[in-house]
C-alpha cells in the first residue's frame, strides 16, 4: 500500500533511515523517559499495593471495597483518568504518575492476595508451631511463598504500564509516545514506526527479564502457567 | 463558583445536549463504534480461538502472537491506522476518522478474545470430553453441547475485556479526528476548558463502568450453574485468570 | 536467606529507579554567567522553527537555552509566559493582542498596523513583566482554504464570493479554539455574514485539517498563510478581501526579567531579516519534505550570520 499518510498527497516512506541515524539522541531520550516513567509507576504501585493487598487478604470487610475501588480505577480509560487529574495537578509528571500508578493497583493487589492465599495452611501451621510471631511469619513465610504470584503481577503491571505511558504524550510527557505523537502531528511515518517498534520491544524485554528475575528469586517454584 | 460547580454547570447547559456535538449524539457514536468493532472482532477472533482450542494445536503460536499484539500501545495502533488508511469517512453517515478508528479497535479487540477462548476450550477436562464421547456424542455434539458451554465463561471474559478496552480506546480515537465522548476530553485539553474536559472524563468513566458491569453480569449468566465460582478469593482468581491474558484498558 | 534475597531485590529495584531518574535530569553545565532562557513554541512546525532560530542565535551569544517545543496552543503558551513558566515565544501581533484583550476582559483592539498592535500588547502586559519586541515583516495569518474542485464549482476566489446561503450548508474545520477566536468563526460571521452548518474540531492547520479538506469531511478549513503544503495539496486560499485578518506579524514576546539590551538587539535584528517567502519555504521543507524544524532553524541562523 502506498505510504501516503493521513493526508494522502505526498509520499513518505515508512522508515527514513536518515532520520533515525540523525535523531539517535532524541530517540534515546524518549526511551529513557519511557523507562523512567514505567519504573516509577510500578515501584510506587507496589508500595501502595502491598499494604492494600495485606489488608484485603486479612480483612473480609475491606476486601470487597479494595477490589471494587482498584477495579474502577482500572476500568476508567487512561485519558479520562488523566483528565480527572489535570484541573488539580496540572500538565505535570505527577499527573502522569498518579494515573499510571492507579492502573497497576488492581493487578498488583489481586496478585498479592492470590499469592498470599496460595500459601498452604499446613505450612503456616508449621511456622506457628515453630514459634513464629505473626509478623515474622508474614515476612519469612507468607510473603516469600507469595512471590511467584506477586512477580507475575509485576510482570503484567509493567507491560501494561509500558503501553499506557504512550498516552501521556497528550499531557506533555510521553516517553516513546512523544515519537508517536510527533508522527501524528507532522503526518510523518518514521517517528511513529520507531516509537511503536521500541514500545513493543521494550515490553517484550521487560516481560522476559522479569520472568527471568522471577525464576531467580524463587528457585523452589516454577512460574505459574497462567501468567 | 468552585470547580465541581462549574462541571455541574456544564452538564446543565442545554446547548451541550443538542446537535452532532452534543452529549447524546457523542454517546451513541461511541457506543455504536465500540459495539460494532467488538462484534466484528468477535466474528474473527472467536472462531479462531475456539477452533485451535478444540483441536489443541497452534495454541502457543496464537498466544504468542496475541501477547505481541497486546504489547502494541493502542495510541500507536490508532495513529498507524490513520496513516495507513488515511483519515477517511466510510460514508457521510459514519463520519470522518471512522475508518482508522474502526480498524484499530477491531485489531485491539482480537487478541484477548483469541487467547481467552483458546484457554477456555483447553481447560475443558479431558475426562469430561472422554465421558461425552463415551456417551456416544459425535465430535460436533461434543463441541457444541459440552466444550462450548464449559468454555463459555472464559470466552465471555475475553469478550468483556475486549469490550472495555475498545470503549477506552475509542476515547483516544478523538485524537485522530474521530468523534465519540473522547471529543470532549481532547477539545477540553485544546481549549484549556477544564470543566468540559472533566465532564468528558466523567461520561467516559461512567460509560466504561456500565459496560464492564453489564458484561460481568452477562458473563455470570453465561456460566453454567454448576461452574459458578463461590463468593471467595477464588472468584477473583477465575476472573483474574482472564485478566492475566488480557490487554489493558488504554 | 529468602528474606535477604527479597531485601536485595527490593533495594536494587529502588536503586535502579533512582539511577534512571537521575539519568533523565541532566542539566547542561552552565559555564556562562548568562541567563537561562526557556523558549516555548506552539504545536506547529513554523513555531518550532522560529523558537529554534531565536534560541540558536541566543545560544551563539552564550545563553543557555531550554526548549518546550510544541507546548500547545495559545491557551497554554501565553499564560505560561505570564506565569513565568517560560521566558520567550514567537507570537503573532494581532492574534496575541486579541487573545490578551479577551483574557483581560477589554475590547478587542487588533488592527492592520503591526507596530500599533505591538504597542498595545506592551501596554497590556507591562504590569505582567512581559515585553513584545519589534515585529517582523514576516507574516503568518489565518487563511481559509477550499479544494480546487470546490473553488471551481462555486466560482470562488475571494471570501466575499462565498454567499451566506452556500455557507449555511457547509462545514468549517479548524483547531478547537476556532469558534472562539475573532479571526476565525466569529469573524467570518461578523465580517462576511457566513454562518456555517457545522464546525469540526481538527488541528492547527495541520494534517488532520488537510485530510478533512481532501476527503470532503469539511468544505472549508482554517490553514495558515505561510503553510508550505497548500499548493502541494491543490488547495485554494480564498482571499481575505474584507480584511478580517489583521496584521499578524511575527513578534517575540519575552519576560522582562531575562531581557537585556543585547537580547533586544539580537532578536530585533533577527525579526528584521525574517520574511514571508523564506518562512513559507522553511515550512514546506518541514511539513512536506519532513525535514527537522530544528535543523532548518540551525541552517537559517548560520546562513544569516547569527
Amino acid at each position: 500500500m502506498l505510504a501516503t499518510g493521513v493526508v494522502g498527497a505526498v509520499e513518505d516512506p515508512w522508515i527514513r533511515w536518515s532520520w533515525i541515524s540523525g535523531h539517535v539522541d532524541v530517540i534515546t531520550a524518549a526511551l529513557l523517559q519511557h523507562i523512567q516513567l514505567t519504573l516509577i509507576a510500578v515501584v510506587l504501585g507496589l508500595v501502595v499495593a502491598v499494604p492494600l493487598g495485606l489488608v484485603a487478604w486479612r480483612s473480609r470487610v475491606f476486601r470487597g471495597p479494595i477490589f471494587t475501588l482498584t477495579g474502577i480505577l482500572y476500568t476508567i480509560p487512561s485519558l479520562a483518568l488523566f483528565a480527572f487529574l489535570l484541573p488539580f495537578t496540572g500538565l505535570t509528571t505527577l499527573t502522569a504518575e498518579i494515573g499510571l500508578v492507579s492502573y497497576t493497583l488492581l493487578i498488583l493487589v489481586r496478585n498479592i492476595v492470590v499469592g498470599l492465599n496460595s500459601v498452604p495452611d499446613d505450612v503456616r501451621e508449621a511456622a506457628r508451631g515453630m514459634g513464629f510471631r505473626p509478623l515474622a511469619e508474614l515476612a519469612r513465610v507468607d510473603i516469600p511463598l507469595a512471590i511467584p504470584a506477586i512477580m507475575a503481577g509485576v510482570r503484567i503491571a509493567t507491560v501494561t504500564t509500558i503501553g499506557l505511558v504512550t498516552v501521556t504524550a497528550l499531557i506533555g510527557e510521553g516517553g516513546l509516545g512523544s515519537l508517536i505523537y510527533t508522527g501524528l502531528l507532522r503526518d510523518f511515518h518514521t517517528p511513529l514506526v520507531v516509537g511503536t517498534v521500541l514500545s513493543v520491544a521494550l515490553a517484550v524485554v521487560a516481560d522476559l527479564s522479569l520472568s527471568g528475575l522471577q525464576r531467580l528469586v524463587t528457585p523452589w517454584a516454577r512460574s505459574r502457567a497462567v501468567a | 463558583m468552585n470547580f465541581i460547580g462549574q462541571v455541574v454547570q456544564w452538564f446543565l447547559e442545554p446547548a451541550h445536549w443538542q446537535g452532532d456535538g452534543g452529549i447524546p449524539h457523542r454517546t451513541l457514536e461511541h457506543l455504536a463504534m465500540s459495539g460494532i468493532s467488538v462484534l466484528v472482532a468477535a466474528l474473527i477472533a472467536l472462531p479462531i480461538g475456539i477452533t485451535i482450542g478444540h483441536l489443541g494445536k497452534g495454541g502457543n503460536l496464537a498466544i504468542n502472537i496475541s501477547n505481541i499484539g497486546r504489547a502494541v500501545p493502542s495510541f500507536a495502533l490508532l495513529v498507524l491506522a490513520a496513516q495507513f488508511f488515511g483519515i477517511a469517512a466510510a460514508s457521510q453517515v459514519v463520519g470522518f476518522g471512522a475508518v482508522p478508528a474502526f480498524v484499530a479497535l477491531v485489531a485491539l479487540a482480537i487478541p484477548p478474545m483469541v487467547t481467552n477462548s483458546y484457554i477456555g476450550m483447553r481447560e475443558v477436562d479431558a475426562d469430561v470430553r472422554e465421558a461425552a464421547r463415551g456417551m456416544g456424542m459425535r465430535a460436533r455434539a461434543v463441541l457444541l453441547r459440552v466444550e462450548l458451554p464449559i468454555a463459555l465463561p472464559l470466552i465471555m471474559a475475553g469478550v468483556r475485556t475486549s469490550a472495555v478496552n475498545v470503549v477506552a480506546t475509542a476515547t483516544l480515537a478523538a485524537v485522530v479526528a474521530w468523534g465519540g465522548l473522547g471529543r470532549f476530553i481532547v477539545d477540553g485539553l485544546g481549549l484549556q476548558d477544564y470543566p468540559m474536559l472533566f465532564a468528558g472524563a466523567v461520561m467516559v468513566a461512567v460509560l466504561s463502568l456500565i459496560v464492564e458491569f453489564s458484561l460481568a453480569g452477562v458473563q455470570r449468566l453465561a456460566t453454567p450453574a454448576g461452574l459458578r465460582p463461590s463468593k471467595s478469593i477464588q472468584k477473583e482468581e477465575s476472573s483474574g485468570a482472564a485478566l492475566d491474558t488480557a490487554a489493558v484498558a488504554a | 536467606m529468602r528474606l535477604k534475597r527479597i531485601t536485595v531485590l527490593g533495594a536494587s529495584m529502588v536503586a535502579l529507579s533512582l539511577v534512571i531518574t537521575s539519568c533523565g535530569s541532566t542539566g547542561g553545565p552552565s559555564s556562562s554567567a548568562k541567563a537561562t532562557i526557556r523558549i516555548a513554541s506552539f504545536n506547529f512546525s513554523e513555531s518550532i522553527i522560529l523558537a529554534h532560530i531565536y534560541g540558536g542565535a541566543l545560544k551563539n551569544k552564550g545563553y543557555t537555552i531550554t526548549y518546550r517545543d510544541g507546548l500547545g496552543n495559545r491557551e497554554i503558551v501565553e499564560p505560561s509566559l505570564e506565569n513565568g513558566l517560560i521566558d520567550l515565544y514567537a507570537g503573532y501581533a494581532a492574534t496575541d493582542l486579541n487573545f490578551i484583550d479577551k483574557r483581560q476582559g477589554t475590547a478587542l483592539e487588533a488592527g492592520t498596523d503591526a507596530a500599533a498592535n505591538v504597542a498595545k500588547i506592551n501596554s497590556r502586559l507591562s504590569s505582567k513583566g512581559v515585553k513584545a519586541l519589534d515585529p517582523s515583516p514576516a507574516v503568518d495569518q489565518n487563511a481559509f482554504a477550499v479544494t480546487k474542485a470546490e473553488a471551481d464549482q462555486n466560482h470562488l476566489a475571494k471570501l466575499s464570493d462565498l454567499t451566506p446561503s452556500v455557507a449555511s450548508g457547509w462545514t468549517l474545520g479548524g483547531p478547537p479554539e476556532c469558534p472562539q477566536r475573532p479571526f476565525c468563526a466569529p469573524g467570518l460571521e461578523s465580517t462576511y455574514g457566513l454562518k456555517f452548518k457545522a464546525f469540526k474540531s481538527l488541528d492547527t492547520g495541520g494534517p488532520l485539517t488537510f485530510a478533512a479538506l481532501k476527503q470532503g469531511a469539511i468544505n472549508i478549513g482554517l490553514v495558515f498563510s505561510s503553510d508550505g503544503g497548500i499548493t502541494a495539496n491543490n488547495f485554494v486560499v480564498l482571499e481575505d478581501d474584507k480584511h478580517l485578518q489583521q496584521a499578524d506579524n511575527i513578534v517575540p514576546l519575552i519576560r522582562t526579567d531575562v531581557l537585556n539590551s543585547e537580547i533586544t538587539t539580537l532578536l530585533n535584528s533577527i525579526d528584521a531579516k525574517l520574511n514571508t517567502p523564506d518562512l513559507t519555504a522553511l515550512n514546506k521543507s518541514a511539513d512536506v519534505d519532513k525535514q527537522d524544524p530544528t535543523d532548518l532553524a540551525a541552517t537559517w541562523v548560520k546562513d544569516h550570520g547569527f
